[in-house]
């Protein structure tokens, strides 16, 4: 079990990918970002339209190594990422401000 | 009962219904009942589950009261589906960021809400402390610059909208802030966020006669550090509240040497001055 101050101590993993193109899927990402190795969770959020033009797609990836981290930063953080239309959005690669992860559980599914 | 088929199609014309449900209908009272509609939807389609989440998080569509109706229904959620509030709060900081990034008046009251909403989620347990602090001094240190010669876009001279954030979020949480870790924590960021305010008031924009800095703004932060620390006495200018931010940092590195080697302190010198000369 994990305790309470071994969870505080414990690195920053989660890392978010900020600043990616409006039109990027979560498709596209993961081909351009492949081999995504060493991770256990991977989330992407589809750019917020209520933004406007300031609208961007975000990616959450949560390493089990710190090397991974800083590997991932080096290659990745500033890359300008194209859009449909040729634009590039340099992406920015950052810790999680948040560190959790959904938790792997084999709950029951909710009865509604 | 649907089929599956026909649960898929359900979703663009309920949308109406949930949307009535969570930014008119969400009051204290009807938390219970939203939170059971809400479990009725189908979690397992991907599309559902997005565009309810982006729901979850657009709290500038509710009343400005209600939000703490929006973080109890999302604290509700979680207790049957704990991703959604990962991906909630992980909006909501991007969100903030984002704010912070644009800063076009257009999202001013987008924003105001954000904040509200973060803090009210910490009250109803979603994140912890740490998370709060870390927005706390990014609203005073993201994107601003502490030399008057040199001004951001990010945050120009008279721009007080970082003050009223700060203020919005200290209202909404900081009574929690009042022991342990947590109360040392909020003591040091009022010298920080002393630093700012004196900063921004003392800046050649807000001449006593021609253009006086705020009452508003003066009051707001007044009354959000009274609640909070009704014993603290404020500095008098920005020498004092530089020489505090100083003396603070002082006793931190003094502290420090006490427990780490030599070079490890160096190396944290380094940053620590780093951050105060950049404006990122």
């Amino acid at each position: 079990t994990v305790t309470v101050k071994q969870q505080k101590d414990a690195p920053m993993l989660k890392v978010v990918i900020r600043c990616l193109p409006p039109t990027l899927t979560e498709e596209e990402f993961l081909k351009l970002v492949e081999p995504l190795t060493g991770h256990d969770f991977f989330n992407f959020f589809n750019a917020d339209s209520s933004l406007g033009q300031y609208a961007c797609s975000r990616a959450y990836i949560n390493f089990l190594k710190q090397s991974d981290v800083v590997n991932f930063r080096d290659k990745w953080d500033g890359f300008p990422f194209k859009d449909t239309n040729g634009k590039e959005y340099p992406a920015v690669v950052e810790l999680a401000p948040y560190q959790k992860i959904p938790k792997r559980s084999n709950r029951k599914p909710d009865p509604r | 009962q649907r089929s599956k088929k026909q649960r898929g199609r359900y979703v663009p014309r309920c949308t109406n219904t949930y949307r009535k449900l969570l930014f008119k209908d969400l009051s204290k009272n009807m938390v219970e009942k939203v939170l059971k509609q809400m479990r009725k939807l189908d979690w397992t389609d991907q599309k559902v589950k997005l565009y309810a989440m982006k729901c979850l998080s657009s709290v500038w569509n509710i009343k400005f009261g209600n939000i703490h109706c929006m973080a109890n229904l999302v604290a509700g959620l979680v207790s049957y589906y704990d991703n959604v509030g990962i991906y909630v709060v992980d909006g909501v900081l991007e969100d903030i960021r984002a704010g912070m990034e644009i800063n076009h008046p257009k999202f001013n009251q987008r924003r105001v809400s954000m904040v509200k909403f973060l803090g009210e989620l910490y009250n109803y347990k979603m994140v912890e402390s740490t998370v709060i602090f870390r927005v706390l001094y990014s609203f005073i240190r993201v994107g601003v610059s502490l030399d008057a010669n040199n001004p951001t876009p990010f945050d120009p001279p008279d721009h007080l909208f970082r003050i009223r954030l700060v203020c919005t979020l200290l209202d909404t949480c900081g009574h929690f802030f009042d022991r342990g870790n947590s109360k040392k924590r909020l003591d040091c960021f009022l010298i920080y966020f002393q630093q700012y305010y004196f900063f921004k008031k003392s800046l050649p924009v807000f001449d006593p006669e021609a253009r006086p800095f705020p009452l508003d703004c003066d009051n707001a932060v007044m009354d959000t550090v009274e609640c909070l620390r009704p014993k603290l006495k404020f500095y008098a200018d920005i020498e004092e509240a530089n020489q505090a931010v100083a003396d603070l940092k002082r006793d931190c590195l003094q502290k420090l040497s006490e427990k780490v080697p030599p070079e490890q302190l160096a190396a944290f010198q380094q940053q620590m001055n780093q951050s105060n000369d950049t404006t990122g």
